[in-house]
């Protein structure tokens, strides 16, 4: 029998030394088409034209880009902010529910995550023109005289910008709700907390993990978001990546973009070690796979 | 669970009714329209015709951009399958140092801005000679479909013991038998949902198909994206109404396989 005691020692170790080097296929490709790229982003802002720092310089010296940096900072909040105050009752009601009738509300959920988002911009765009579903409502309803001008405008940006990232807040939320132990819900009503006490003491700290994973994957994929400011938001609430579209594609200026993008680059990366470190990673963010619905 | 106050109850059910109906407004906007039969876009639509399916279908650069995005959508999924199950294996049987540094790694690619990736990767392309092919736009695309497959069958992998493959290669069998014997078959359904996510994530992709693809690669998004800044037409709504027809086939099909999955004790992920 030692030979076997021995065996099993060894053996797991060699097997999992075997599994490790399987990580080299998708590593490799990863560094050729991912980590290249960015490095060769976050280089360029620094050499293209020339060597220094004339991009950053620029960027600080335009009020312009300055008001995009600002634009995407405080709308990716304004989202965030608006998809937790409407996704924490959706969840909670969702976390209650059972069989069919949470069936229903997670194929609500569901069913716009699968929903190109061009095709979604494009409804908002359908909803909120001059002689839209919106403005014929309105002036059915005798709230207007003559159509309301949405577009382009902040309203119709965070409309279609909270009903893309909505889903992302309600999955988390709704996974750590889930968790929640009912018991020690029963233990504060026992103890003579009321509804409200229990809530706002025991359930609503409790659901705080789930609030901070779900508000900073909502952000951080906000930052980044290029066709529905295209499309709904206009040259007054432009955002970064519709500003570095236009340097690189349209105005061929590389280098400007490259450091735009560096600036969003480091952004991103910060709020995304933050949020690995809440969630411990690919487990949460396997709760809100649904595909990297943005761009 | 939490007891509530006698009013609240219905006060949530009302507030969950109307987000619920916000989220699917913009799908149920598309399809009528994709039947009107007027020029313009107005709602709701005038009088029912198929002209702009019609239309659709007589215009051979929508065809061109569904073959297109076919040809770059299905390699990019297989790709992401082997590159994302390998990752998987690796970082979840591996025992690797800092597994979870690298899972974040291969996750990373899902939560960055595609902007900055699409501006990375044009130099590379161009001078790897790939620009504007359809290659180029399907290792563009695979690069996002990774983190997809990684993260479905990472879950897949843990939902059971590793002791079964220990088993396999104590009896004697190699790694590559015990790959096709134990675990392919107990991963299969989080490797085929990863498969279409990536799948479905390439053929929705827009900014990366911007700048990698080019007049005879365009894919299907970057056709409806040129076509909406020139004319606002119903036959985009046409065209959004057959690819959300489409999506959902996917939908169903991976949650078919998810509900496999589950009662075969995989649970691929939540």
């Amino acid at each position: 029998m030692t030979e076997g005691e021995i065996r099993s020692d060894y053996q797991p170790w060699l097997i999992s030394r075997r599994y490790a080097w399987l990580l080299a296929a998708p590593a490799l490709f990863l560094l050729v088409f991912f980590l290249w790229p960015l490095i060769r982003v976050v280089v360029r802002g620094f050499v293209d034209p020339s060597f220094g720092l004339t991009n950053y310089r620029q960027i600080l010296a335009s009020p312009v880009h300055l008001k995009v940096l600002w634009n995407t900072v405080t709308t990716a909040a304004i989202v965030t902010f608006l998809c937790l105050l409407i996704a924490y009752p959706v969840a909670f009601a969702m976390a209650r529910a059972k069989g069919a009738r949470l069936q229903i509300m997670a194929a609500f959920v569901i069913v716009p995550l699968w929903t190109s988002v061009v095709i979604r911009s494009y409804a908002w765009m359908v909803v909120f023109q001059r002689r839209g579903v919106l403005n014929d409502a309105l002036s059915a309803l005798g709230v207007v005289s003559e159509p309301v001008r949405f577009l382009p405008g902040a309203f119709a940006l965070n409309v279609g910008m909270v009903h893309i990232m909505l889903p992302f807040m309600i999955l988390p939320l709704l996974a750590n709700m889930r968790a929640i132990d009912g018991s020690l819900l029963r233990v504060a009503e026992v103890m003579g907390a009321n509804p409200l006490q229990s809530f706002l003491r025991v359930f609503l700290p409790l659901s705080l993990p789930g609030i901070s994973a779900g508000g900073l994957l909502v952000f951080m994929m906000s930052l980044g978001f290029y066709i529905t400011p295209a499309l709904l938001g206009g040259p007054q609430h432009m955002m970064a990546a519709v500003l570095i579209e236009q340097q690189a594609n349209g105005l061929l200026n590389w280098g400007l973009a490259s450091a735009l993008s560096t600036v969003l680059l480091a952004v991103t990366i910060a709020i995304y070690l933050v949020y690995v470190r809440v969630t411990g990673g690919s487990r949460a963010a396997s709760d809100t796979l649904g595909g990297g619905e943005r761009s | 669970m939490l007891r509530l106050l006698p009013l609240v109850r219905p006060v949530i059910a009302a507030f969950v009714g109307v987000v619920l109906i916000y989220l699917v407004l913009p799908t149920f906007v598309v399809l009528p329209l994709s039947f009107s039969a007027q020029e313009y876009l107005s709602f709701p639509p005038q009088g029912f015709s198929i002209k702009w399916y019609q239309r659709l279908a007589a215009n051979p650069t929508w065809l061109d951009a569904t073959l297109n995005s076919l040809m770059i959508g299905i390699p990019t999924a297989l790709l992401s399958m082997v590159l994302g199950t390998l990752g998987a294996l690796a970082v979840v049987r591996g025992s690797l140092v800092r597994a979870s540094l690298l899972s974040a790694l291969l996750v990373a690619p899902m939560m960055l801005p595609h902007v900055i990736l699409a501006i990375g990767l044009y130099p590379v392309m161009l001078e790897l000679g790939l620009l504007r092919s359809h290659i180029a736009a399907i290792l563009a695309h695979t690069v996002i479909g990774i983190p997809l497959v990684f993260l479905t069958v990472t879950a897949s992998l843990r939902s059971y013991s590793g002791s079964l493959e220990r088993a396999a290669m104590t009896l004697g069998a190699n790694l590559w038998q015990t790959f096709w014997k134990v675990t392919l078959p107990m991963i299969l359904p989080g490797v085929m949902v990863g498969g279409i996510l990536a799948f479905a994530s390439s053929f929705d992709e827009l900014m990366l198909s911007l700048f990698m693809t080019g007049a005879t690669t365009r894919t299907l998004p970057r056709l409806m994206w040129e076509q909406m800044s020139d004319f606002l037409t119903p036959v985009i709504a046409a065209a959004a109404s057959l690819v959300f027809a489409f999506s959902l086939v996917m939908l169903g099909m991976a949650a078919l396989l998810q509900k496999r999955s589950s009662t075969a004790g995989g649970g691929a992920h939540g």
